[in-house]
């Protein structure tokens, strides 16, 4: 059933299947077996691309959510603007179209020696390498008084469903005049643009429905990415709606109080009627406990193959990685997954690797027809990655090229789902 | 080596990389066409973002060399012309351009 699933795709579409390979490879005796451990966009692309360029390749995906949901595009979510359904994918294409064996279970822990992986199940998987991409993981020690009991009350809202579905619950509650405080973390964490976006697109829901609401940014840092585009931005779109201070302002962030919904900086106490919290971030509680991070808190890994720096055999993608200048990103997530797998299959099989193409493209909306992109490119230097160009979006822009790119940001979502979890359409 | 590929393009030919096998090509066709999977849609699907199916080998490598010198704005595709070389750039042009052969209509 599997090779027939897989001979079928190669007859339909050719892409990326690499048809040519399955001759010289088909002599290889036995499969080589790898294991991803997490179906977000870094897992979910390392094993198509695995399943897809060597079929002597068995690949299993280890995932404990039946669906994934995208934290981006979650923002125009909470603006109303997209239902999250329309945000959520399912894992039959990777099964059914590549082959891959999809196991919903979280992996309890790994053992480079006996090179297995444990299910949380009980089960023991027998790997040849691994790939790790298990996301973040809040660093709550860093926040007096918020930690994950406290998300319930109030969201962080950047791990995508449920807490995505709160907050939004949260917002449509609120009353019209209330102050929406949202807590910007320390870098780095997942997605430099995105709580910026969030503030945006909150406004753009205010500004419709509650129009005498504002928004406060408390920050953790004195600036943020693409500052000048947002700056213009809330000018233009909602002025005197959103407040933003940076940590030299406000001396920092002290301390959550979540019974009273404020926010405790050392200069003062901003009270807040929904509140977001997004806390500091680190490499996921699996790269944790299985001796994949360093003491940044994130997983160093080669530039190349992405294997870790700390235990051979073992590859890590996406948020969890420490990879020099490449930020955390789901496209980013996706493009180290591609080099990663084609690394792998050709340390497996014998074939040729080319040279890893690494980029970063972002949409961000700073309203519903007014989006910015930028595009980076990286290279592999010195045992870590470099920015080689980065292109952005410039503040002077027409509206119409904001518009055209506001289009160009659906069209990429639709592309990059089908790239990532396969292709449905088939 | 781009002014080399510019003119074979005008002559209606396309160069021949001697130094490299085909399946060597083909793999890595393969590998540089994944890039291009992460915003356009190789089902021959189209949105927002032009559709890259259906074109010729040389259409393609001559859009890639006007993203690169600006010709053609996006600072997008610029960034991907810019990093690819132009050997990369006709590797993948023609990979694409056998994948549309294979796309079920
Ligand atoms: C509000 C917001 C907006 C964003 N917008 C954009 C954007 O516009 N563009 C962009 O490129 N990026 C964006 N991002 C960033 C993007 O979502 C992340 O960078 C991306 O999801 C990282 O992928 P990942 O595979 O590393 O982690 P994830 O996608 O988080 O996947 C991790 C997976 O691992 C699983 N897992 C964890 N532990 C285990 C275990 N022990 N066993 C098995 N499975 C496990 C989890 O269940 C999860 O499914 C945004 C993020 C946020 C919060």
């Amino acid at each position: 059933m599997k090779s027939r699933t897989r001979r079928e795709f190669v007859y339909l579409t050719g892409a990326m299947a690499l048809a040519a390979l399955g001759p010289r490879l088909a002599a290889s005796e036995s499969k080589a077996r790898v294991v991803v451990v997490g179906g977000g966009i870094g897992g979910a692309t390392a094993a198509k691309y695995l399943a897809v360029s060597a079929p002597t390749i068995e690949v299993t995906l280890v995932e404990p959510k039946p669906n994934y949901t995208t934290c981006f595009f979650s923002n125009l979510y909470l603006a109303g603007l997209c239902s999250l359904d329309s945000l959520t994918h399912g894992y039959e294409t990777l099964a059914q179209r590549y082959g891959i064996n999809v196991i919903h279970d979280s992996v309890a822990a790994v053992d480079p020696v006996a090179k297995t992986v444990g299910l949380k199940s009980g089960p023991k998987l027998t790997y040849d390498r691994v790939v790790v991409a298990p996301g973040i993981a809040f660093n709550y020690d860093a926040l007096a008084g918020y930690d994950e009991a406290a998300t319930q009350v109030i969201p962080h809202a950047w791990n995508a469903g449920l807490q995505t579905q709160l907050l939004r619950r949260q917002l449509e509650s609120m009353e019209d005049g209330g102050v929406f405080v949202l807590v910007a973390p320390p870098n780095p964490f997942r997605c430099p643009p995105a709580p910026y976006e969030r503030a945006s697109l909150v406004a753009y829901y205010f500004k419709q429905h509650k129009p005498r609401s504002r928004i406060l940014i408390l920050d953790a840092k004195d600036s943020f990415n693409a500052q000048d585009l947002f700056l213009d931005a809330w000018e233009r779109h909602y002025r005197g709606m959103i407040e933003w201070l940076p940590a030299q302002f406000t001396g920092g962030i002290k301390a959550i109080d979540v019974k009273e919904r404020s926010v405790k900086t050392a200069s003062e106490t901003f009270k807040a009627a929904v509140a977001n919290v997004i806390p500091p971030q680190r490499a996921g509680q699996f790269a944790q406990q299985n001796g994949l991070v360093d003491q940044s808190g994130w997983c160093p890994i080669d530039p190349i193959t992405f294997e870790s720096k700390l235990q051979p055999g073992i590859h890590v993608v996406g948020d969890a990685s420490s990879a020099g200048d490449m930020p955390k990103s789901a496209f980013v997530a996706n493009s180290q997954a591609k080099a990663c797998a084609f690394a792998i299959a050709a340390a497996l099989t014998g074939s040729e690797r080319q040279s890893p193409h690494l980029f970063n493209t972002c949409y961000t909306h700073l309203g519903p027809d007014d989006a910015v992109s930028n595009a980076v490119s990286f290279k592999p230097v010195a045992g870590t990655i470099k920015i080689v160009d980065n292109f952005v979006s410039q503040v002077q822009e027409s509206a119409e090229t904001r518009h055209r790119t506001a289009r160009e940001a659906q069209s990429w979502y639709a592309a990059f789902m089908r790239d990532t979890f396969g292709y449905a359409a088939f | 080596m781009r002014k080399i590929i510019a003119v074979s393009i005008a002559a209606g030919s396309f160069i021949i990389l001697a130094d490299r096998s085909q399946a060597a090509d083909r793999d890595g066709g393969a590998q540089l066409a994944a890039m291009c999977a992460s915003c356009h849609r190789l089902d021959g699907g189209d949105g927002g973002i032009p559709t890259i199916l259906g074109m010729s080998p040389e259409m393609l490598a001559r859009a890639m060399l006007a993203y690169r010198s600006r010709e053609r704005p996006s600072h997008i595709m610029r960034a991907i012309a810019l990093s690819l070389s132009d050997e990369e750039i006709v590797i993948v042009a023609r990979y694409l351009a056998a994948l549309n052969k294979q796309v079920r209509p």
